[in-house]
């Protein structure tokens, strides 16, 4: 059916968005996790998202899954740990400074609405999607 | 008296346009007939109602879907079933009409 293909495209955007957010909640939540299973504090994690569209025109007019997106990737932030100098603190190096996330709860929050943002705008997509075709069924009910 | 299917009357069987006013030799149970295609839709319908509820028994019961995912299939379901509700009330006018005739 026709119909589905934008609604497919939209389920795409919706699921990537959520993931999205998933990876920001684990970097907020992980903000001060100095130790993790692979050793050193928690590195921030950022999605990479990748278009589905085939190659050719008739590939991206005529599938479903054309125009699509997916997350591809996540990926490791490699910045530099944020250093404090803590010698109480069990994960603190022989000099005192203990080594924490690179991560910027600002930056997560930008990231989040954003995230918020992307996902209402494709729930507004599927309304959309969803009016047009009430819009034809409505045809010649005068 | 018995009751007898609709579709066993040889009148209406045949409501398959043109070929029904006897013009041509063919038969109603030809394939791609007016009641192969309304079996389709009716079984696209149901096949949507169908996925529809598989999604939101896996939601209740705590599976990995996605809300978002079963919105949208029970969204799918609602709006094929309106459509084939259309078809429905277009064929029962035209039959109305037919029973109205003036013999």
């Amino acid at each position: 059916m026709d119909v589905s293909a934008s609604l497919a495209i939209s389920s795409s955007a919706l699921q990537a968005q959520r993931l999205r957010m998933d990876v920001i909640a684990a970097n907020l939540a992980n903000a001060e996790s100095t130790r993790t299973p692979e050793g050193g504090p928690y590195k921030r994690r950022d999605v990479v998202l990748e278009s589905l569209s085939g190659g050719s025109f008739e590939d991206i007019m005529g599938s479903a899954a054309g125009g699509a997106v997916r997350v591809s990737r996540v990926v490791a932030d490699e910045k530099p740990p944020r250093v404090v100098f803590d010698p109480g603190h069990p994960d603190a190096d022989a000099k005192g400074y203990v080594s924490y996330p690179n991560v910027n709860p600002i930056t997560e929050m930008v990231d989040l609405m954003a995230a918020t943002r992307a996902y209402e705008a494709n729930v507004a997509a599927v309304n959309a999607t969803k009016r047009v075709l009430e819009a034809a069924l409505s045809i010649g009910r005068a | 008296m018995e009751i007898k299917d609709i579709t066993n009357f040889p009148n209406v069987a045949g409501l398959g346009g043109p070929e029904a006013l006897g013009r041509t030799t063919q038969k109603e149970d030809k394939p791609g007939g007016f009641a192969d295609v309304l079996e389709k839709s009716l079984g696209e319908v149901n096949q949507m109602q169908q996925k529809a509820d598989a999604a939101i028994t896996a939601l209740a019961t705590g599976e990995k879907v996605s809300l978002h995912e079963t919105m949208i299939a029970m969204e799918q379901a609602d709006v094929s079933f309106r459509l084939m509700m259309q078809v429905r009330n277009k064929i029962v006018e035209a039959y109305q009409e037919i029973l109205r005739m003036q013999v």
